[in-house]
């Protein structure tokens, strides 16, 4: 039944619109699992696979026997969460001669990301990689993606794939988002379905003040009133709009189809729904409370809050999974108090919450399409090492660096140094990942905990109409929601109103708003939904 | 008017002794009339060395500033630099809109928001910051001991070399929520004062940081003005018995005259240039709203929006327009019989 709706066969032609399907088949790499070792939590509710039972070090598998590296040298584009190390540093080397290619790593700060990669997509020079996360495919992103990467299709569609085997081993689901314009372009990173944001918080001064986590809307901003002594440098949390998303059961705004749910037989977009006014409504209220941390007033050119966090300036903040981890193995040398911890997802009137799928992949490494076809297998070296599964030397190196300098080995157990902590962060992780996994053998605990959570939020997780699909919008309307998140921010910290925000989605609706919805509608109609 | 005039004759008799000073010695072209009269040949065989040395200062105009003009037509297309890997070819590739991009910008508000905060902004910054390095000069020029003189003079140009990240680091450190200020109104029994983020000091904001960075680094060229005065003018005053206020009233600030005149036109030709890396490092702490300036605009629509049609047109808009008040300032200046920038 699905079909292709309105791919681009050719350069020229038109390029929005998915593929799926038929069409979507021939081009899929093949799926060839990969059992280096089972999990002890399997996925469950969209979570990832977790390990938590000892790893034996001595004994790590080998995925990749021989390197398939030729020794060509790769410039990759990155974003970065945090500070990145020096070019030139132990981690970085080891990786490179552990695959047998020459990366150079052009890591960019994360949090503004999309202010860089339309200049560098529209320069002459792109690098030979470049990491684009969906949340910032906006504007004329997409278009990019489409003219300016290779076509992965001839090495990995069907059984081409197999020569690199931790690739055969990646979800076909994340394959299949990986498929713009009708091509296969991306390497993705698989992840859970399960929202990634988290309201991680301090539990050692929780344990220790005795504040209990809240289940309500009115149980946080009461804590958060209790918990701010700003004469003693205490804030609550910084801003809390995501999680104010997941207690109003707004749909998700991480890219702009999962933005579009089918309601009673009319598409309906996340602005216009009552629930998004209400959490924004949520987060001004928090704002004004002074419960805030000063930092958060700044957006995304605010610092860092690892440091502050650490040091108990405040004591929440939502942020991705990933930091549960990242802060504790960061902090437990030189902070052995400090605890941090996720709060299970609540609904702002206590009840059960409603949340809402994300996509099965996020995060993409593209290929410069002026690479030539040694470059292109060089980096398709570089992701077969990436992609290798929990259990291989290959995952610790990526994952934990070299043992003696990122890491020790204590009673069997890894252990991050602090040069560990600083170096191996980000960069290889980026360019393609084993299906989602979350191991962490320093921190068994953690990883229990982390997918734990996953399932429970998993539990109360629904998919959206446009759950799976890669969708490219037509170019007249790339530009029609590029205020949105801007106006939030503008709201929650109480410089524009509620209404200004229903100003805006009226005029959304007029200037184009109503035609996408029919637009949307009609791709529905030709393709199904993928959500089940 | 009679006390500017002899520090203006000075600076006459000044030009009509350098023009003709040209390298190799042409006394032919000594005794002739001053410039203009001259053959284009004869007047380029005289000052080849001259232009010789203008030539590199030349090309780069040429290739960073006019050549990249020419890419301004975009402003009348729905430009998409992705259609390929070259700029020309993309313009090329790109369909041709007419005006369409211009109506939209005239049809936006926070397009008249951003040309209301430059304006603002502008004002602010003529009056607040303009007379500052003046001050600032004449208090240096008034330092006789070397030493001191040179001390404040390196404490004043010093911020001009740290970048604006680490001014605003600073400032936030200082002024912002959880900062040095705040904590110590707080400790007080005060509220916290967030000076970083309010959007209704914004401008203020904005004009103290500048002030604090290049208000020293704008002596200078005061400085080397005021070094060009004959002090035997001050002499003479002091002998016809003016006190200190009288000389600087007199002498002082007639020489300064022509500069500030100069300074003024290129300052409100560049009136629609308030400031870029700055107010953008900022614009997330207060929003758009306060902070949206014109150049701001345009990066943010073209750059990081890709709407790069869209951003040419408001980019164009803005060229016109300081093109056009640049030759209004330089006629105004003329009117006050000033030199200002150029003369026919």
């Amino acid at each position: 039944m699905p079909l292709l709706a309105a791919c681009g066969g050719s350069d020229s032609g038109s390029r929005d619109g998915t593929t799926s399907g038929k069409d979507a088949k021939k081009i899929l790499p093949a799926f060839v699992a990969s059992n280096v070792v089972t999990p002890d939590i399997p996925a469950r509710n969209g979570s990832a696979i977790g390990f938590t039972a000892k790893l034996d070090l001595a004994t790590l598998k080998t995925s990749v026997p021989e390197k398939l590296g030729k020794g060509g040298k790769v410039t990759v584009m990155s974003p970065f969460w945090g500070s990145p190390p020096k070019a030139d540093n132990a981690y970085y080397q080891g990786m490179n001669s552990l695959i047998g290619v020459d990366v150079a790593w052009q890591n960019q700060d994360g949090n503004t990301y999309d202010q860089k990669l339309g200049a560098v997509l529209a320069s002459s020079d792109v690098p030979d990689v470049v990491v684009v996360p969906g949340w910032n495919m906006t504007g004329r992103i997409p278009s990019a993606i489409i003219s300016k990467f290779a076509d992965l299709g001839p090495y990995l569609s069907g059984d081409a794939v197999k020569e690199y085997p931790n690739l055969a081993a990646i979800p076909t689901d994340a394959w299949q988002r990986s498929i713009f314009g009708g091509k296969l372009l991306g390497l993705p990173q698989p992840s859970p379905y399960v929202t990634g944001i988290v309201p991680l918080y301090r539990k050692d001064v929780f344990d220790k003040k005795g504040y209990t986590v809240p289940r309500s809307a009115d149980e946080f901003m009461a804590l958060a009133k209790e918990i701010t002594d700003a004469k003693a440098k205490r804030w609550a949390c910084l801003d809390m709009k995501w999680t104010a998303w997941q207690m109003f059961g707004v749909l998700s705004g991480s890219e702009k189809p999962l933005g579009w749910n089918l309601v009673d037989g009319k598409l309906v977009n996340r602005v216009e729904t009552d629930e998004y006014l209400e959490a924004l409504e949520w987060t001004r209220k928090l704002f004004a409370a002074g419960v805030v941390h000063p930092d958060a007033e700044l957006g995304k050119t605010a610092p860092d809050p690892g440091p502050k966090f650490a040091a108990g300036e405040f004591l929440i903040y939502a942020n991705n999974i990933s930091q549960w981890w990242g802060r504790t193995a960061e902090q437990a040398t030189q902070n052995p108090e400090f605890r941090i911890w996720g709060m299970d997802v609540f609904a702002h009137d206590g009840g059960d919450p409603h949340l809402w799928a994300e996509q099965p992949a996020g995060i993409f490494a593209f290929v410069n399409k002026k690479a030539s076809e040694s470059v292109i297998r060089d980096v398709l070296a570089v992701a077969n090492v990436t992609a290798a599964p929990y259990g291989t030397k290959e995952y610790m190196m990526t994952n934990y660096g070299v043992e003696g300098t990122h890491y020790t080995v204590k009673d069997g157990v890894p252990v991050k140094t602090d040069k560990g902590n600083n170096e191996v962060l980000n960069a290889y992780v980026m360019v393609a990942s084993p299906a989602a996994t979350i191991a962490h053998p320093d921190f068994p605990a953690v990883a229990k905990a982390q997918v734990e959570w996953q399932q429970h939020a998993g539990a109360f997780t629904k998919k959206s109409s446009f759950y799976g699909m890669q969708i490219t919008e037509p170019a007249r309307y790339t530009n029609l929601s590029d205020g949105f998140e801007q106006l939030e921010d503008d709201i929650t910290r109480g410089r524009k109103k509620i209404s200004d925000m229903q100003q805006a989605v009226s005029d959304w609706k007029s200037k184009g708003g109503d035609k996408l919805r029919d637009w949307y509608k009609k791709l529905l109609d030709d393709n199904g939904t993928a959500a089940s | 008017m009679a006390h500017s005039t002899v520090p203006r004759s000075e600076a006459e008799a000044d030009e009509t002794a350098n023009t003709p000073a040209a390298p190799g010695g042409e006394a032919a072209a000594r005794r002739k009339p001053p410039s203009g009269r001259l053959s284009l040949r004869v007047r380029f065989r005289r000052d080849r060395v001259l232009l010789l040395m203008t030539l590199p200062a030349l090309l780069l105009v040429l290739v960073f500033s006019y050549v990249p003009i020419l890419g301004n037509v975009v402003a009348f297309q729905d430009y998409d630099p992705y259609v390929s890997d070259n700029g020309i070819v993309s313009i090329l590739h790109s369909p041709w809109v007419g005006f369409d991009n211009f109506q939209r910008i005239f049809a936006d508000s926070a397009f008249w928001g951003a040309v209301r905060n430059t304006l603002v902004l502008f004002g602010l910054q003529l009056v607040l910051y303009f007379p500052i390095p003046i001050m600032l000069a004449l208090l240096i020029n008034s330092v006789v001991r070397p030493k001191v003189r040179a001390l404040s003079q390196a404490i004043l140009y010093l911020p001009h070399f740290f970048s604006w990240v680490l001014v605003i680091a600073v400032f936030q450190q200082l002024f912002g929520g959880a900062g040095l200020l705040s904590q110590l109104l707080r400790q007080h029994g005060y509220d916290g004062l967030d000076i970083m983020t309010d959007p209704a000091t914004f401008k203020f904001l904005i004009t103290a940081e500048s002030v604090w960075k290049d208000a020293g680094w704008g002596i200078i060229v005061f400085l080397a003005a005021l070094a060009s005065v004959p002090t035997d003018l001050y002499e003479a005053a002091a002998m016809d018995g003016a006190g200190r206020w009288r000389r600087m009233w007199h002498v002082t600030l007639p020489a300064l005259r022509p500069v500030i005149a100069l300074l003024l036109v290129l300052r409100v030709g560049d009136a629609l240039t308030v400031g870029f890396e700055q107010i953008l490092l900022q614009r997330d702490a207060v929003g758009p709203g306060a902070s949206e300036v014109l150049d701001t605009f345009v990066w943010w629509n073209g750059v990081r929006n890709q709407d790069f049609g869209y951003a040419a047109a408001a980019g164009l808009v803005k060229g016109v327009v300081s093109l056009g008040l640049v030759l209004a300032a330089n006629k105004a200046a003329h009117l006050m019989g000033e030199q200002g920038v150029y003369k026919k």
